[in-house]
């Protein structure tokens, strides 16, 4: 993939964003409410939401995957890089495929990443664990990934609202 | 901007809600059959992917087992009615606030540990199903 100064710059400003996004949402445990292992917001979801629209699914990949890594080695925890790959991937194909469809809103996409993220983080977990013990926890998380999805969706529909009068994302 | 999305919510996307609420409730049935009422509940502890402990809890006093993996060190209480996570030194916790498990099917499970706490059997043993009169 060629990518010109300008969208290589834009990759990596997103992919800092993501990163830190990720850190916030430590502040906000969900896991405090609801304790499931690694169950949270999902907030970078919403720059990965963003790019897929603005960018295209290839650079939106490649933010996701310096994500992942980056997520993994200032975490010092390269265990969460089989998580976050296998989730991040899963719910970017989904997005992917429902954006593409064009009958999905902003929302509609969103919550199939969050539930299809949930999917591929729990076949993680029974990977990583070597039995089937955390599949019992999918029914909640596809539950709270309604709620997470429509959450990042609605931040996203602000995000392009408030930027289509700017011009900044016409790339 | 490449594509830009529709932002406020379109019937298609009640259908992707409704997908996503049909695969929790698939799954719900698949994986929550609730447990037959009688018959010896097992309790296995494994770590790594490898089973450590086989507990059978019928009358079982209350029984605390350590477990030790990746570092970790976890307490199980186990007893008839119920098996806890009362004490790990794990960052984040969660294995101890799931509380208490207690019907066949259940499990607890700590990822930085790598430990997994679930329940089995509950079928019917080698009794009656139902005596009636």
């Amino acid at each position: 993939m060629k990518l010109t100064t300008r969208q290589l710059t834009l990759c990596a400003m997103l992919t800092a964003m993501a990163l830190a996004l990720s850190y916030l949402e430590n502040f906000f445990p969900l896991s405090a409410a609801i304790p499931i292992p690694g169950i949270k917001l999902g907030l970078a979801n919403i720059v990965t939401v963003f790019a897929l629209y603005a960018l295209g699914p290839g650079q939106a990949m490649l933010i996701l995957l310096a994500r992942c890594v980056l997520g993994a080695v200032f975490a010092g925890n390269l265990n969460a890089l089989l998580f976050s790959l296998l989730g991040g991937v899963t719910a970017m194909g989904t997005m992917i495929l429902l954006s593409r469809s064009r009958r999905f809103s902003v929302y509609g996409v969103s919550i199939g990443g969050a539930a299809a993220h949930q999917c591929g983080q729990v076949a993680a977990a029974v990977l990583a664990l070597g039995n089937t013990a955390p599949c019992y926890y999918l029914p909640v998380l596809l539950g709270v990934s309604l709620l997470t999805g429509a959450l990042t969706g609605l931040v996203s529909a602000c995000l392009f609202q408030a930027l289509a009068h700017t011009g900044l994302t016409r790339i | 901007m490449r594509s830009y999305p529709e932002l406020r919510p379109v019937r298609w996307d009640a259908l992707a809600v409704l997908a996503v609420l049909a695969l929790a409730a698939a799954s719900a049935l698949l994986l929550w059959r609730a447990p037959a009422e009688t018959g010896a509940v097992t309790a296995v502890i494994s770590a790594d992917g490898e089973e450590r402990e086989r507990i059978d809890l019928t009358a079982l006093s209350p029984t605390t087992i350590t477990v030790e993996s990746r570092g970790y060190t976890l307490h199980v209480l186990l007893s008839e009615e119920e098996v806890r996570v009362t004490e790990s030194d794990c960052p984040t916790q969660d294995c101890v606030h799931t509380g208490a498990i207690h019907g066949s099917g259940q499990s607890i499970v700590c990822l930085p540990a790598r430990v997994t706490v679930r329940l089995e059997g509950g079928a019917p043993a080698d009794g009656p199903d139902l005596v009636i009169g």
